[in-house]
């Protein structure tokens, strides 16, 4: 499987307090990538990048199969992108946004644009500095799928959004899906918008990744265990241990969360005189949390 | 995609443009009428050309203001959003620069021919002393090469970034400022005068917006 974006050893400073550090994304072509991380974690940063708004100090990119930043504009002309802050004239009405976003795109489709300004309910002659937060991310999202992109970057584009506009959003945006086969990085701390939708997951935290799997591996990988005569002392376990309390309610007993879990592992626990009581499958939120915590542990 | 961008920049500076526009029909047609040339009594040149010459100022500001216009107006809608959206458009950031320098230009283009328009209505209606003479094409030709050079200087300040502007503010300023504080001390000094006079008199950049802009001279 190809992917659509590939960065190695990307880095990059911004300001004194915040780098990008050795960020290695593969972001498989046809998938819908969503990649998390907490406010401040590096995603915008990471997206600019990727789409050549602003240069690396360092490592490589390539989208679409094309070298970032030197191949800019042909990859540009293929990816919608709706950014964090939808920054688009204030003085146009939705028309003419449309008529001005569509001069810069041959792969524009008159036809997508109307259907969608019906389904979103825009109003074509109501100026954009009149338009709620909800109409300006529908807009956003109009202009991304009306030019017919192979990759759309999307940084928190339903971040403030309420929910009955979120699920039109992303169901325009299923919808497209399911028509192309286009690739979606969708950067976002929804935790639980992404997992509904995507099929790969990346999580950045302080500027590194921490993590990037397929959802269903990440989803299924991450279990809370409840142990009780637990050794004190852990090493060569068949999975990764993330994090180790003592348990609520059990006596002598521990809970442990675990990355990489399968079932015939628990046979890793009669070989330490251990036993397991119970295998609790975590949701994204708090597999996605317990990562995190185990990533910002002194020395991890 | 040019007519797009020629479109937002007369959404933005529409206004502005047309105001600037009148003003550059009406100042040809204000000085003779002011200078009372129209009247066929009047035909003393000794009292004629400094008449003339008390509107000649109003021409280099009305040029400096249009660039100004033109300029800013061009870069406060990008700024404003940080540029995010004009460079995730699909092309190289020296076009997108050169259509929004094109667009300005084109549209500078309508006061410049209006101030043309209107020196050669001046000049119709005007009775000229004999050994004078009207000059509402050098004039006009004038006003555009000042629009362009104030339109061209500004848009390159204005398009760089917020910074990059405030450096150049700045050394304006403090130049202004050592000057009034050498003056205060009692000192000889003059820093601005010379560089003015580079700057004003040929071969220096902005000799355009000096010397006479007269409709009627000798």
């Amino acid at each position: 499987m190809s992917n659509a974006i590939e960065t190695k050893h990307l880095h990059r400073t911004m300001g004194k307090d915040f780098e990008i550090r050795d960020l290695s994304l593969s972001v498989p072509s046809g998938s819908i990538y969503g990649f998390l991380g907490p406010n401040g974690s590096g995603k915008t940063t990471t997206v600019r990048l990727l789409l050549g708004l602003l240069r690396p100090g360092g490592g490589s990119i390539a989208v679409l199969g094309r070298p970032i930043p030197s191949d800019v504009p042909r990859v540009l002309a293929r990816t919608g992108y709706v950014p964090e802050r939808p920054q688009l004239y204030g003085m146009l009405t939705v028309a003419e946004a449309m008529r001005y976003h569509a001069a810069f795109y041959s792969t524009w489709e008159e036809r997508r644009a109307e259907d969608l300004t019906a389904r979103f309910g825009l109003r074509p002659g109501l100026r954009i500095s009149r338009l709620s937060k909800g109409e300006t991310g529908k807009l956003m999202m109009l202009l991304s799928l009306a030019q017919s992109p192979d990759l759309l970057v999307l940084d928190e584009p339903t971040d403030g959004l309420d929910p009955v506009v979120r699920r039109e959003v992303l169901s325009a945006l299923l919808d497209y899906v399911s028509q192309r086969d286009a690739t979606i990085f969708i950067s976002s701390h929804l935790v639980h918008e992404l997992e509904r939708i995507c099929d790969w997951v990346g999580v950045m935290d302080a500027g590194r990744l921490v993590a990037e799997m397929p959802m269903q591996t990440f989803k299924n990988g991450i279990k809370r265990l409840r142990v009780a005569d637990a050794p004190s002392l852990v090493s060569d376990t068949p999975f990764v241990l993330l994090a180790r309390e003592t348990g609520d309610g059990l006596a002598g007993g521990e809970v442990w969360v675990v990355r990489g879990w399968q079932d015939p592992m628990k046979q890793y626990f009669e070989g330490v005189g251990a036993r397991l009581r119970e295998v609790v499958d975590l949701d994204l939120e708090e597999g996605f949390v317990e990562l995190l915590r185990t990533f910002r542990k002194p020395g991890a | 995609m040019f007519r797009q961008i020629l479109y937002t920049q007369w959404r933005w500076s529409g206004t502005g443009i047309v105001a600037v526009s009148i003003a550059a029909f009406v100042l040809p047609i204000l000085t003779v009428q002011e200078a009372g040339v129209t009247d066929p009594t009047w035909l003393d040149a000794r009292q004629l050309l400094p008449a003339i010459e008390y509107w000649s100022w109003v021409y280099p500001v009305l040029a400096l203001g249009t660039g100004l216009l033109a300029a800013t107006t061009a870069w406060t809608h990008d700024h404003r959003g940080h540029h995010v959206y004009a460079l995730s458009l699909p092309l190289p950031r020296w076009q997108y620069v050169l259509l929004r320098y094109s667009a300005g230009l084109v549209l500078l283009v309508v006061p410049v021919v209006l101030l043309w328009l209107g020196a050669m209505l001046a000049a119709t209606m005007t009775v000229i002393p004999p050994g004078l003479h009207a000059y509402p094409h050098a004039l006009a030709l004038r006003f555009a090469l000042a629009v362009l050079l104030a339109y061209s200087l500004l848009f390159a300040i204005s398009s760089a970034t917020t910074r990059t502007a405030g450096y150049v503010i700045t050394v304006v300023v403090v130049l202004f400022v050592l000057q009034l504080l050498f003056r205060l001390a009692g000192s000889t000094t003059d820093l601005v005068s010379p560089l003015f006079d580079r700057l004003m008199t040929l071969p220096g950049p902005f000799q355009i917006f000096g010397g006479r802009w007269m409709l009627i001279d000798v």
